[in-house]
């Protein structure tokens, strides 16, 4: 088994005020301050924000549940596990082009928008160049980003969820060292 | 997993997390720390929730909080586990890394001679002591009867 944050409180302290920004200035790319050990198929910084979000109280879902990725976040964070996509609070997308569809996944209740979850997307790269411009609270003007490693239907499904407001599903992409956050308010501009 | 002729895992685990910090200290200082060491949950501290029930029987109840250091570490192929009392963090690193030891073939019976059977006459012998000073201040009730 491998190890987790060196330093538990202060290394998770320092990533969840990371995450907090990446919400707050949606897709901008931000670099997380530690990455820890992690076993396959997960990456360092999937695993940094299953550590800092994930314990006992909160629900997981794993699209590629290998034993000894599970022993090990079940060892460090304690969570719980849950086979259907629908009962997860936070859902860990290792092969973005083999995952369900996001409708598949918990949008909360009107009563309780919250109780929706949060995607947390392993991807292969950021570019902020491109065509793709996003808007909505948190940005001034428009932020370009470029996601490469989405399946191509991926913006036509998310798109699809927008009229649900304010029930939806966030996102944290990662890629490297960098994630980025997409709440449900972003909209990605046409052209 | 039980490799001990004369203690199970539990058992051992339970000795090392009461035994005096500075008796495990002294004991495992002979025995060098396996090369491939890697601390999966650094010793940390923290609080526990005691329940308990009056005279075993009735409704559970919170009867109060104690500190408690935990520690995880592998050595080779074996983890090792230690829950102990209070916030003594060398004491759960040792404890823990004996616990690893332990369970290694080679390092069970050295370690079972020269740490374990002298942490366990240690503690018999704490009990014995605080049983008898308990005993030495039993105070018996008589009733006299009232000559009428």
């Amino acid at each position: 088994m491998l190890a987790a944050f060196a330093h538990p409180v202060f290394d998770s302290q320092r990533s969840f005020r990371e995450l907090l920004q990446a919400m707050a200035r949606p897709a901008a790319p931000r670099a997380l301050p530690v990455l820890p050990p992690a076993p396959a198929p997960i990456a360092p910084a999937a695993m940094a924000i299953l550590l800092t979000l994930c314990d006992a109280t909160t629900t997981v879902w794993l699209q590629q549940p290998e034993q000894e990725a599970v022993r090990h976040l079940q060892f460090h964070t304690g969570l719980k596990r849950v086979d259907k996509p629908q009962d997860a609070d936070f859902a860990l997308v290792t092969d973005p082009f083999s995952m369900p569809p996001l409708h598949a996944f918990a949008r909360g209740d009107l009563r309780y928008p919250d109780r929706s979850a949060s995607l947390i997307m392993q991807v292969s790269a950021f570019r902020t160049e491109g065509q793709a411009r996003f808007a909505g609270p948190g940005i001034r003007t428009s932020e370009t980003l470029a996601i490469d490693g989405l399946p191509g239907d991926f913006w036509q499904q998310r798109t699809a969820l927008a009229p649900q407001l304010p029930l939806g599903i966030d996102v944290y992409f990662v890629a490297g060292q960098q994630v980025v956050g997409l709440p449900r308010t972003t909209r990605l501009l046409e052209g | 997993m039980d490799t001990s002729p004369h203690l199970a895992r539990p058992q051992w685990m339970s000795l090392l997390a009461q035994s005096d910090p500075a008796e495990l200290a002294a004991a495992m200082d002979a025995f060098a720390p396996p090369a491939d060491l890697t601390w999966l949950r650094p010793a940390q501290t923290g609080l526990y929730m005691l329940r308990g029930r009056i005279g075993g029987t009735g409704p559970q109840f919170n009867f109060g909080e104690i500190t408690a250091t935990r520690c995880s570490v592998q050595a080779g192929d074996h983890i090792g586990h230690a829950w102990v009392r209070g916030s003594n963090t060398r004491h759960a690193e040792l404890a823990a890394l004996a616990d690893a030891m332990l369970q290694d073939d080679q390092q069970h019976v050295p370690l079972c001679l020269h740490v374990i059977e002298p942490l366990r006459r240690a503690l018999d012998r704490r009990r014995e002591e605080a049983s008898r000073k308990a005993a030495a201040s039993k105070v018996e009730f008589f009733t006299v009867v009232r000559g009428e």
